[in-house]
């Protein structure tokens, strides 16, 4: 008694399809090759970005250090990482939390609309002291109920309560987390990346008027990632940060854009 | 008076009088005893009574504010004898303390022995008293004032019989009206209570006859406790004091979980939080604890004391330690049981407990931006204090709905009702977020492939189901059809660019230089530095609103200056010749 041809057929398919699917489940419980987990990153879309950055992105967990070049630049710094918060909460449902020292500017509800966020989905803190700011941030981190952390510091972050929001930043679905710092050079405080943001004269457009923010952003301090620096666009609807296209008459992109 | 010698700020000995700024310079407003066996009264002025006698008199100034600090503290101390304490008020003008005993008296073994105790009790605190038990309020205070003996007990119905031949004063009239009957003969209050009631009532006004029939029960009086009884409370006396943060907590978390079956019979959770501990010598802590939504879970509880108690601490200080912990439900609100995860722990409400952590760790809410209805852009929104199950748009009309309503959330989108509560929003946050990122994935993945051809692969962590779909921008996925979203944004989406950071008032823009007068700056000076305007849009004008305040309208320009800052300013009012316009800087944009 011999088999069915059409059944020895349709054996041959299913076969290759649970090789197929074995493959893989092996590729997925394959032992990481590089010998370490891939960390979660928030990727900035911007591929002339994301390979000065380890792993493609910035970090998830450990801080992020952003500081205006100049004092007169500190709005820009803001724009700065709310844009990053922004792409943060496009991708990922929750809230982000802002963590304002005394005397540091909260957003205005209005103008978040401009970098395309929406404010329904931002708590603040007013806290009392930069001390304080860090507490919040550790509790937030400890919680692991928000999306996205923005700090607002007024003197700066020593090494001690960068450490400890490193240590509490450890574990699954760590949350964006930035630092913004005034523009006098701090020490060495254990952040992942160091950015230096100043404000760069906007291209026009075709209507003649101001088109996208546009800040000149230096990388600064990478840990294990190369520092560099870049005339960066932002595009509120999209979410994403550009280069700026070199246009005629854009005296502010044409050869300074270099990475 | 036995405020300060308690204080050990007042000699035991001697003559002691405490005065106070009166009529016509210092009075004496309190005597002890001695000083009132040299024959002085209450109302004297300081400088007669001074010269009157021989002796020194030591004269403290009255300070109401510690009396009734003091008196506020006697009365939380005698809430042992029974939850319903009430000090004195206004109408008793008088320090003093109301003690309902009903119902409470037998643990004491009956009324007699219980004010037997308590003024044993007091005497051994050498705090003189006066007590009187009798069937309402105002009885036991014309007896108390007024009666022979210092511990009087009325049995039941005997009020009338016992306030008889009590003066007219007893009866916590005012002086005025207490003299107008002592001149017409009227002394006593069984005198009173035998005339007729309606000419009583048109010459000495209705206050008269209701402490007249308060005093007989013939009509109620409500007291003002100091603390309402709360129906969910549960408290532990140690037999050893306590004084260790860590046993305070764990005492808490026992007392909750005692409390916590109660609520959930009754569906309710705590939205506030009391919890009183008792020091051995007499003083009373109390720690208020606020959550932001309604909760019943014990560990919750005593992580909340946990970091409250870090905050406070050697601000709590625990002497020799807490004899009793009570903790006591002060505000509930309702909670519905909930189907609970094997091991998984509760999701959904984690920004809640971020915010009950913030709020007893540093004393500080969490806030959220509302929008409101104002054409200034300085009003037009505003800080407002988060509460959980309470999204945007959704302040207005269920905001205190879903404050006090916060129900589970609805399994498989079926059952829940949706209106009140959180999850309304949820879902249609959800919803919304969803279509977001179709947007971004749906229209924008062909410009994303073109502008970057060796974009690498987007890396996260594992990628769950939800995310999956939406958010790879190479794969083509089958997207679900969209869920309108049905809570709108309350904010604007019409208005103009605004800036990211707004000043609370405009701040002036000196030295302004313009082409032409009605147009924008070309250069000003801000903050001690010259900025050189390079390009420039509008203006804009915002007229002021004259309903609420007149004023000029402002013509708001967005300009950008050389070194690549952006303002917001604005020219206040029209230019005329003879008045330079005045312009001002609003806001800056990122």
């Amino acid at each position: 008694m011999g088999r069915d041809p059409a059944d020895e057929a349709e054996r041959e398919p299913a076969s290759s399809e649970s090789r197929e699917r074995l493959a893989a489940l092996r590729a997925r419980l394959a032992p990481p090759v590089d010998g370490r987990d891939r960390r979660p990153v928030l990727p900035l879309g911007l591929a002339a970005l994301d390979a000065h950055l380890p792993d493609g992105g910035l970090v998830l967990g450990p801080p992020h250090e952003i500081a205006p070049a100049e004092p007169a630049d500190a709005i820009a710094a803001l724009g700065f990482a709310l844009a990053l918060c922004a792409r943060h909460l496009a991708l990922k449902p929750g809230e982000a939390l802002i963590a304002a020292a005394p005397g540091q500017p909260l957003p205005y509800g209005h103008g978040l609309a401009g970098l395309g966020l929406d404010p329904g989905r931002l708590l603040l803190l007013e806290a009392g002291s930069d001390a304080e700011v860090f507490r919040a941030l550790e509790s937030a981190l400890h919680a692991r109920a928000l999306t996205a952390l923005i700090g607002l510091l007024r003197d700066g972050m020593p090494l001690k309560p960068g450490r400890r929001l490193q240590l509490a930043a450890e574990g699954p679905a760590p949350p964006l987390l930035l630092i913004l710092r005034p523009a006098p050079a701090g020490l060495p405080n254990g952040a992942a990346t160091r950015w230096r943001i100043a404000a760069a004269p906007a291209a026009r457009d075709r209507f003649g008027t101001l088109e996208r923010p546009r800040w000149r952003a230096r990388l600064e301090r990478c840990r294990n990632g190369r520092g560099g620096d870049w005339l960066l666009e932002w595009d509120h609807a999209a979410h994403r940060l550009h280069l700026p296209e070199p246009l005629a008459g854009d005296a502010a992109a044409a050869g300074r854009s270099r990475a | 008076m036995t405020r300060l010698r308690r204080a050990g700020l007042a000699p035991e000995r001697g003559p002691l009088a405490v005065a106070a700024e009166g009529s016509g310079g210092l009075r004496l407003v309190a005597l002890d005893p001695e000083a009132r066996a040299l024959g002085l009264n209450p109302g004297e002025p300081l400088g007669r009574v001074r010269a009157r006698i021989g002796v020194p008199l030591q004269v403290h100034p009255a300070d109401p504010a510690a009396d009734r600090e003091s008196l506020l503290r006697l009365c939380r101390w005698a809430s042992a004898y029974a939850p319903l304490v009430a000090p004195f008020g206004p109408a008793e003008a008088t320090d003093g303390l109301y003690i309902d005993v009903a119902g409470a008296s037998h643990l004491r073994g009956g009324e007699a022995n219980l004010v037997a105790d308590l003024a044993a009790r007091l005497a051994r605190a050498t705090i003189p008293a006066r007590i009187a038990l009798a069937d309402t309020p105002g009885a036991a205070f014309a007896l108390a004032r007024h009666g022979e003996a210092d511990r009087i007990v009325v049995p039941p119905g005997g009020a009338a019989e016992a306030l008889q031949d009590l003066p007219v004063e007893s009866l916590r009239l005012d002086p005025d009206m207490a003299a107008g009957l002592r001149r017409l003969g009227l002394r006593r209050v069984g005198e009173l209570d035998a005339l007729p009631r309606g000419p009583l009532a048109r010459r000495f006004g209705e206050t008269l006859l209701l402490r007249l029939d308060q005093a007989l029960a013939r009509r109620p009086e409500p007291l003002a406790p100091l603390s309402e009884a709360a129906a969910y409370a549960a408290a532990r006396g140690f037999l050893d004091p306590i004084g260790r943060q860590s046993d305070i907590v764990r005492t808490a978390r026992d007392l909750m979980a005692v409390i916590a079956p109660r609520l959930e019979r009754d569906g309710l959770g705590a939205c506030a939080l009391r919890l009183v501990l008792h020091r051995v010598d007499g003083a009373v802590r109390a720690l208020d604890l606020g959550l932001s939504r309604p909760e019943r879970c014990p560990e919750r509880v005593a992580a909340l004391v946990s970091l409250r108690l870090d905050r406070l601490g050697p601000a709590l200080d625990a002497g020799f330690g807490f004899e009793t912990v009570a903790l006591a439900v002060t505000v509930t609100g309702i909670l519905l049981a909930r189907q609970t995860d094997l091991g998984a722990a509760p999701a959904g409400d984690g920004v809640g407990v971020v915010a009950d952590a913030l709020a007893q760790r540093l004393g500080r809410a969490l806030l959220r931006l509302e929008p409101r209805a104002s054409h200034l852009p300085e009003q037009a929104d505003r800080i407002r204090v988060w509460v959980a199950g309470e999204r945007q748009g959704s302040s207005v009309d269920k905001g205190l709905d879903s404050m006090r309503a916060h129900l589970p959330p609805p399994f498989a989108g079926e059952g829940g009702p949706r209106s009140g509560s959180g999850e309304g929003g949820d879902a249609a946050e959800q919803g919304r977020v969803d279509q977001e990122e179709r947007a971004l994935s749906g229209s924008r993945a062909p410009l994303l492939r073109d502008c970057i051809p060796a974009r690498p692969p987007l890396t996260r962590g594992p990628p769950s189901p939800a995310e999956e779909g939406g958010r790879t921008p190479a794969r083509a996925s089958p997207i679900p059809s969209p869920i309108p979203s049905p809570i709108p944004s309350p904010w604007p989406d019409h208005l103009p660019p605004r800036p990211l950071v707004l000043f609370p008032r405009g701040e002036a823009a000196l030295d302004v230089l313009s082409t032409i007068p009605e147009g924008p700056p070309r250069r000003f000076r801000w903050r001690a530095q010259v900025h050189r305007v390079t390009h420039a849009e509008g203006p804009e004008r915002i007229a002021a609103e004259w309903w609420r305040a007149p004023g000029e309208p402002r013509d708001y320009y967005r300009v950008e200056c050389e070194a690549g800052h952006r303002l917001w300013l604005y020219r206040d009012g029209p230019h005329a010749s003879d008045r330079p316009a005045a312009w001002y800087v609003h806001g800056l944009f990122a």
